[in-house]
């Protein structure tokens, strides 16, 4: 029951009993803390608790979606244990091709920098250095490096290549296109996920994800200070 | 003009939605909705901005939108409900805010610390911190509702 792929701590804990109890168990106590899962299971009058340890995954909200549909019909069908451990051998991530991802992450912050006022040019330009950015950030993560480092690469790499535009005066809203090329890289999910667990009594995994979020967003800004330094830019 | 502006707007705001969602893996069945949001939480808010209210309460306004429609969307296509919220919020992240902050803080350090630098540090500072806080707790309002009556949402 690895539910760690960016999934809400209430979510996890109402699905672990509920999918528990159309297991047929009397009742599940789950315990979260952010590295790990403490899960006791209490049939009828014995008892059994598991720790699992939870590894750092990319958010695949498709895995969490499946997760749900099963919980769903493990309570239409309660007892039947076959089904449901089919059902969870057959997760898979539901990833996007590379080649669709790149330009639509190009794209979007090509139109964050268009909602910010910048010209035609600085379009053109954050397209170029989000959508290479985002290369470089999937490139990095499939040879499995850390995600701080993969953070402060890509917010490196951006930057480098977003400065073009400050190039003979290519575009005239230099600064826009600086900040718009980097937001690819902004934890929202681990910044609203903390949120989140902490309103509703979670305190320790918010406080958890809320450090995980400050630390990639610390991260990114190192990479894009170590290029204006490197770049010398200057001026607003 | 100004609604075919609005509306412009929107268009544009729909574009990240739908690319942080493919970040995020969201369902192939998901995207259009959060294609949607987002072009609703960017059009409530420049609405509200119109109407001259601070950009953290419009900002606060839209968010609390967008986490009651995703309460009812979720129910109908059984979906957790970040799927739906956390792409339709993307647009309104203050990146420019932050950006500005740090680049304020980074100015400070090589040329000294001035009082412009320092009150354009802490301006941004804040203004980026308010409107997250107010992103997150739009959120979490409709939620909050739900936690008091014990049955879960989907």
């Amino acid at each position: 029951m690895l539910l760690e792929y960016g999934a809400e701590s209430r979510l996890i804990e109402q699905l672990a009993s509920r999918l528990g109890r159309a297991l047929g168990c009397t009742s599940i106590e789950i315990s979260l803390i952010p590295s790990a899962i403490v899960l006791t299971t209490l049939i009828g009058e014995s008892s059994v608790t598991t720790t699992r340890r939870a590894h750092e995954q990319p958010i695949n909200m498709s895995i969490v979606h499946q997760i749900v549909s099963i919980c769903i019909l493990a309570e239409q069908n309660p007892r039947d244990i076959v089904l449901i451990e089919r059902k969870i051998e057959n997760i898979h991530a539901n990833h996007y091709p590379k080649w669709l991802v790149i330009p639509a992450i190009g794209l979007s912050c090509a139109a964050f920098s268009h909602l910010h006022g910048a010209d035609w040019a600085g379009f053109w330009i954050t397209f170029l250095a989000s959508a290479v950015g985002m290369a470089v950030r999937m490139e990095l993560s499939s040879r499995k490096y850390s995600l701080l480092i993969v953070f402060a690469f890509t917010a490196f790499i951006c930057t480098l290549v977003a400065s073009l535009s400050l190039y003979h005066g290519l575009s005239d809203t230099a600064n826009i296109v600086l900040s718009s090329s980097v937001l690819l890289l902004v934890p929202g999910f681990p910044y609203i996920n903390a949120m989140l667990d902490a309103f509703k009594g979670y305190i320790s995994m918010g406080w958890g994800r809320w450090a995980q979020a400050t630390l990639l967003t610390l991260m990114t800004s190192l990479g894009i200070m170590l290029a204006i330094g490197l770049l010398g830019v200057k001026g607003w | 003009m100004v609604i075919i502006e609005l509306l412009l707007g929107a268009l544009w705001a729909a574009i990240p939605a739908v690319g942080f969602g493919m970040i995020f893996n969201v369902p192939r069945a998901a995207l259009p909705f959060c294609a949607l949001g987002g072009a609703l939480t960017y059009g409530v808010r420049e609405v509200l901005l119109y109407q001259h209210l601070s950009i953290e309460l419009s900002t606060f306004i839209a968010a609390t939108t967008i986490g009651i429609i995703g309460v009812f969307w979720s129910r109908r296509y059984v979906m957790p409900r970040p799927v739906y919220t956390v792409p339709s919020i993307i647009p309104m992240i203050p990146g420019k805010y932050a950006y500005e902050m740090m680049i304020s803080l980074v100015s400070m350090n090589t040329d000294g610390v001035t009082n412009a630098l320092l009150s354009s540090f802490i301006e941004n500072g804040l203004h980026a911190v308010s409107i997250l806080f107010a992103i997150a707790f739009g959120l979490v309002l409709p939620s909050m509702y739900y936690t008091k009556r014990q049955q879960p949402i989907i």
